[in-house]
């Protein structure tokens, strides 16, 4: 006894044939064997299929319309395999049947948020006929939230990367300013700690015998004209004046 | 079938986002009936949830969790109560499925197009300014009439695919998405 489902909505209508599976006990109105499906749409040509096409069918417009409500419109079906859809612009969307024959392109319709929606309606109303029992059972829908990195797909590119590049922008700006800022001086050589405590502290710059001049420069000390050659290791140099004498008694001569 | 799918679905309050949305949508469908708020009220009784919503107040309290609302109220609403008004605007949306259908189809002339849109869109309105904060710039966006667009479409492209009893699920997860 063939059975006969009928699911339709204004613009298209679903019909399934098959028999009642009743070595697992089917009452006589159920359909547990698939043996043909036909979708007519108005307007258009007749789709048919075996039991694969119709779950490929599901399987591709249910998650499809899942994201949709969602606000992300995104391809589903892979072309390998038998049904895909994807947006094709704003409230218009492409479904592509192929074919297993060969020789035979694919097939494609287009389709508003209208037909669609009825398109869902009548697959909603086949997955949850109580009288349909298949051996394997069609694919659940998507009834988990989507993720953060999902719906960013909805978002515009530009939108997407405006904070990344915005970021990047402000160290780069931060990176040149900070560039046109100019070094402080370096801090001045400081003697190692054998030094005098007298040195005056305002000498400028580095010194390579900061400990010899003040010694030298003291007037008050007349003999500190202390040979040169203390301090120059050079004898050889000539000079114009007589070099520092040794210790020349100025007063009277000692007496024995 | 229904039930078990209910039961694999996580339960759990909605978001304010979700909330907002799922405000909005019910809003949707008061434009597109007159009778919307005691077509509500009726639904609910005939869905069983008599009990979580006995009359139109009880009701309205339910939707002030709207953060957009004018009078806004705080705390968040059970799954059990979520659920019950996602489903009465399931049963909404299937009822007016025709007239969102409408409001979708390209098949019309664009002037007659123009002319559902631009009713619904001026009824849309009036219930935005009655009840929302105005101040919040998605409400004016919603009443931006060209900015607000893709908005109003969205909501109604939501309506008619979680139209029905097979629509309810895809309807929740929808609603319960992470917020971006």
């Amino acid at each position: 006894m063939k059975q006969t489902l009928v699911y339709g909505q204004q613009s298209c209508r679903l019909k399934l044939e098959g028999f009642p599976d009743v070595s697992a006990g089917h009452s006589a109105d159920a359909l547990g064997i698939i043996t043909s499906w036909t979708l007519d749409w108005a307007g258009r040509p007749q789709l048919e299929g075996r039991l694969d096409h119709l779950v490929a069918l599901i399987n591709g417009v249910l998650p499809y319309a899942r994201y949709l409500m969602s606000g992300v419109a995104r391809p589903f079906g892979a072309p390998s395999e038998p049904v895909g859809i994807a947006p094709a612009g704003v409230g218009q969307h492409l479904l592509v049947l192929r074919s297993g024959q060969p020789g035979v392109g694919p097939l494609e319709v287009q389709l508003d948020d209208a037909e669609l929606a009825d398109l869902v309606r009548v697959l909603d109303s086949l997955r949850l006929d109580p009288r349909l029992h298949l051996q394997s059972p069609l694919s659940q829908p998507l009834v988990q939230p989507l993720r953060r990195w999902e719906l960013r797909q909805a978002e515009p590119l530009a939108q997407r990367l405006a904070a990344p590049l915005g970021g990047l922008a402000a160290l780069a700006l931060t990176a040149g300013l900070s560039s046109l800022i100019p070094l402080p001086a370096p801090a001045p050589y400081r003697a190692s700690s054998t030094a005098p405590t007298t040195a005056p502290e305002t000498s400028a710059g580095p010194s390579p015998a900061p400990a010899a001049i003040p010694a030298a420069l003291d007037p008050g000390n007349s003999g500190s004209l202390t040979p040169k050659a203390a301090t120059l290791p050079n004898p050889a140099k000539p000079t114009t004046q007589p070099a520092i004498s040794p210790a020349r008694p100025s007063g009277p001569p000692a007496r024995p | 079938m229904s039930q078990a799918l209910s039961q694999s679905t996580p339960s759990r309050p909605l978001s304010r986002r979700g909330m907002e949305r799922l405000d909005l949508m019910l809003l949707c469908t008061e434009a597109l009936d007159f009778n919307g708020g005691e077509a509500m009220v009726w639904m609910s009784q005939q869905l069983g949830y008599g009990e979580l919503f006995p009359n139109r107040v009880e009701l309205w309290k339910r939707r002030c969790h709207n953060p957009l609302r004018r009078a806004c109220r705080r705390g968040s609403l059970d799954s059990r109560e979520t659920d019950a008004l996602i489903r009465i605007l399931c049963t909404m949306a299937d009822r007016l499925y025709p007239m969102l259908r409408g409001l979708l189809s390209t098949a019309e002339p664009p002037e007659v197009m123009e002319e559902r849109w631009q009713l619904f869109q001026s009824r849309l309105s009036d219930l935005l300014r009655e009840r929302m904060n105005p101040r919040r710039s998605s409400v004016q966006t919603l009443l931006d009439p060209v900015s607000g667009h893709l908005q109003r479409l969205a909501l109604v492209q939501a309506l008619a695919l979680g139209a029905g009893s097979g629509g309810f699920e895809r309807l929740r997860a929808c609603l319960m998405d992470v917020v971006a």
